[in-house]
């Protein structure tokens, strides 16, 4: 009667095993979207492997330096100031380009409602802070 | 190409930091659902930027070899250059 039990849990675990671990990325097939909506030119496979691979390293990179400000900051939570900050390093946001215009630029308008404060019509503001 | 999908995959850009700094907690309270998603955008604006620069590199090294279509090599260097800015 060992035998039979013995046999059985290997292949499963195994197969289970290996598919957490796999650790959590953006699906390539976004990423392939958006590259090349932004790029506008053919791309070959092996490019889009190696912006995928690209893309992993950003995120190691980005959680690396949240971390750096927070911590600096003295806080545990990554708030909207460090992520300001982090894009002034970047050169993104400048005195030129405001948190504001990128936002307006690139998120889509649902997001853009959360992220600035609009004037409505009787003097409200949204989101009221 | 015009449809781009615009909605960002928040919860595995949550993912990912998480998988990276298991300790680190991005400004996250039941209760501010809002602020939640905020930073959730502000991660992807950021990630967002870093495709667009990755593409105009790319595509500037792609014009310079004269070469029609983008090819690992001139992702490979547009991402050298990135890096020089950090990233």
């Amino acid at each position: 009667p060992l035998q039979p039990l013995r046999a059985k849990p290997v292949p499963k675990s195994s197969g289970a095993s290996r598919r957490k671990t796999c650790e959590p990325e953006v699906p390539s097939s976004l990423i392939k979207k958006i590259f090349s909506h932004y790029v506008k030119m053919p791309v070959s496979r092996d490019a889009f492997k190696i912006v995928e691979k690209c893309s992993k390293r950003y995120f190691k990179q980005l959680s690396d330096d949240l971390e750096a400000y927070t911590n600096h900051a003295g806080r545990k939570t990554v708030e909207m100031a460090d992520l300001e900050v982090l894009m002034r390093r970047q050169k993104l946001v400048t005195e030129k380009m405001p948190m504001h215009v990128l936002i307006e630029r690139y998120l889509p308008l649902e997001y853009r409602k959360l992220l600035i404060p609009i004037a409505i019509s009787g003097n409200k503001v949204i989101p009221c802070k | 190409r015009r449809n781009m999908r615009r909605t960002a995959p928040r919860s595995t850009l949550r993912k990912i930091i998480k998988n990276h700094k298991p300790q680190l907690r991005l400004a996250a309270d039941v209760d501010l659902l809002v602020r939640k998603e905020r930073d959730g955008c502000r991660v992807h604006l950021n990630f967002l930027l870093f495709l667009h620069r990755l593409a105009e590199e790319a595509r500037t090294n792609a014009f310079e070899n004269k070469s029609k279509i983008i090819k690992p090599e001139h992702a490979v260097a547009a991402a050298k250059v990135i890096k020089h800015f950090k990233y």
